[in-house]
């Protein structure tokens, strides 16, 4: 009894200052609305040429893998959450970044805050702006390929575990730009190939082979083509049978990731520290 | 009774371009005790924020180890960042929220209770009241400077770790923040360049230059060590020259100085103090009066 009532008093700690670091990063956010806003539409700019080069191909009767003209509709819209959610890596180290140039970084790392409580501060304050863009093509991709409630629910799950994913990663990055921007600035540039790499907007059947054996070994594609392949199957029992590689690697990745992410920014943050105050 | 902050052979290298290396911090020991308000002083580069920064575990000591009430920054940051704060002039405040956010944020991630009526309580009593609603970019420095302080006091932590808390602030906000400080039951490492405010508000120093503690101790006890004999400031009106070269002959008086409406000079011993005044009593003097030595003479005297 005792012992159970401590732990909701802890789980209750962590909520109310996890939700404070989202309060106040939402608040920060919107002191400048229009940029904020902005950032919905960027990731439509980058799917409108595959909407449009795809639409073509589809148009000739040629399918890729499992995606045909009846079904691209989900590979394209998922595809625009996925480059949503994506924003999640760099607003991590962006945040930390202006952190440090406010002078405010040291205010955070001397609080008795565990770093659990950034990323999932920083990841429900994302997540918190995101949601109006990503629930407009959600709904919008529900009424044009409907799927059961279940699958649905299923599919949101997914994508907040992605989003988990990117957070951790963000955080990891975050801690390196602040520590050196230098090697912060060549890890953006391998995460932006390993992006290209996973099949956000061109599926994969359409890569050569070469590059099809890159993708293969890309982690965050099974994330990404996971979600895609449950909503097309729209049965989730059938889906993990079927790809159960696939789920083995989402589910390890949304656990590991953020357990990694903080081990990683611990021991970066320990040997590194951050330039600036 | 032990000391609330002592540090242990703390040394602090950095590695520089061109594979080389300097030395911030070289085994630094010093206790300081609960409720003390310890000055640190030294010039720029002396290694003053290094010591600061890794007392409040922001960074980590090449060697050495320091403990905070009772824990080791090394082994225990986490108990160590419950007993701190950490202020640095107008910064580490969000100029991008209201003051009342800003302070709110504070208070939740410290878990401060009651924290509404405390922000409006320390608010008030900063002169901060009618301003909390508003951008933090819209105050002026004075006032940053006054919402980074009710911030350190709504978090309310044992030891106040301050580095330059008064810098570009006029004279009355200054002296308002040094009354407010000075109020305070609680232990303070005060930095700053500016002698004033570290000797109105400390009651013991330490002087730090190329990354060690050179001096330390209470204002009276560096003045014994440091005053070579009793500094006297006398104003004449007349016959200044005379007196001047009178005093100059005398061998209590290890120097003599003529200074603006009068002279000043270095009395040898306190017992030599008859002999003086049978020297002055043929002169009309205006003034005469001990000249204490203060933080900025000892500063100069010791870096």
């Amino acid at each position: 009894m005792k012992f159970s009532k401590l732990n909701i008093d802890k789980f209750q700690r962590i909520i109310r200052k996890t939700l404070a670091l989202a309060e106040k990063q939402i608040y920060m956010q919107f002191r400048f609305k229009y940029r904020t806003l902005l950032n919905y539409f960027a990731p439509v700019i980058t799917i409108l040429m595959p909407i449009i080069i795809l639409g073509r191909f589809f148009q000739n009767n040629v399918n890729f893998g499992p995606w045909n003209s009846q079904n691209y509709i989900i590979f394209i819209f998922i595809g625009y959450n996925i480059l949503l959610l994506r924003g999640m890596i760099n607003y991590i180290p962006a945040h930390l970044q202006q952190e440090q140039y406010w002078k405010t970084l040291p205010a955070l790392i001397i609080a008795p805050f565990n770093r659990y409580y950034l990323l999932f501060g920083y990841f429900i304050s994302e997540v918190s702006l995101l949601s109006l863009p990503f629930f407009v093509f959600l709904i919008t991709l529900f009424i044009l390929y409907p799927i059961s409630f279940m699958t649905l629910i299923i599919v949101i799950i997914l994508f907040i575990g992605v989003a988990i994913v990117f957070s951790a990663i963000g955080l990891v990055l975050g801690v390196i730009t602040v520590a050196n921007e230098n090697i912060s600035s060549v890890l953006t540039f391998i995460i932006g190939f390993i992006f290209w790499a996973s099949c956000i907007t061109y599926p994969f059947q359409l890569f050569p082979g070469i590059i099809q054996n890159l993708i293969s070994i890309n982690p965050i594609y099974y994330l990404i083509n996971f979600i895609r392949l449950t909503w097309l199957e729209n049965n989730i029992f059938f889906t993990v049978v079927e790809h159960f590689g696939h789920f083995v690697i989402v589910i390890s990745s949304i656990i590991i990731a953020p357990i990694l992410a903080v081990i990683m920014f611990n021991l970066i943050y320990k040997k590194l520290g951050t330039s600036g105050y | 009774m032990d000391p609330i902050i002592k540090t242990v052979n703390l040394s602090k290298e950095y590695r520089l371009k061109h594979h080389q290396r300097i030395l911030a911090l070289n085994n630094v020991n010093l206790e300081v005790y609960k409720g003390e308000k310890l000055g640190l002083l030294g010039p720029n580069g002396a290694g003053k924020t290094t010591f600061v920064s890794i007392l409040t575990t922001l960074i980590q000591p090449t060697t050495g180890y320091a403990i905070i009430n009772g824990y080791n920054i090394l082994n225990d940051p986490n108990k160590v960042k419950k007993n701190i704060g950490l202020m640095f002039g107008s910064e580490m405040i969000y100029y991008r929220i209201t003051g009342y956010r800003n302070l709110k944020f504070f208070a939740k991630i410290y878990e401060v209770p009651d924290y509404e009526q405390k922000i409006k309580e320390i608010a008030r009593m900063l002169e901060l009241d009618k301003w909390m609603n508003e951008y933090v970019e819209r105050y002026s420095t004075g006032m940053k400077t006054k919402l980074s302080i009710a911030r350190m006091l709504l978090i309310d932590p044992n030891i106040f770790f301050l580095d330059e808390p008064t810098l570009g602030l006029d004279v009355p906000t200054t002296n308002f923040i040094i009354e407010q400080l000075k109020d305070l039951d609680k232990t303070i490492i005060l930095c700053s360049h500016d002698m004033s405010i570290v000797d109105k508000l400390c009651d013991r120093f330490a002087f730090i230059n190329h990354g060690k503690i050179i001096k330390e101790g209470k204002k009276k006890d560096l003045e014994n060590v440091f005053q070579k004999g009793i500094e006297i400031l006398i104003e004449i009106t007349r016959n200044r020259l005379e007196l001047f070269n009178k005093l100059s002959m005398l061998d209590f008086i290890l120097e003599c100085h003529e200074v603006k409406d009068g002279l000043t000079l270095i009395l040898k011993d306190r017992d030599d103090y008859k002999k003086l005044i049978s020297v002055l009593q043929s002169y009309e003097l205006t003034k005469i009066e001990e000249q204490a030595l203060s933080i900025e003479d000892l500063f100069l005297k010791i870096i």
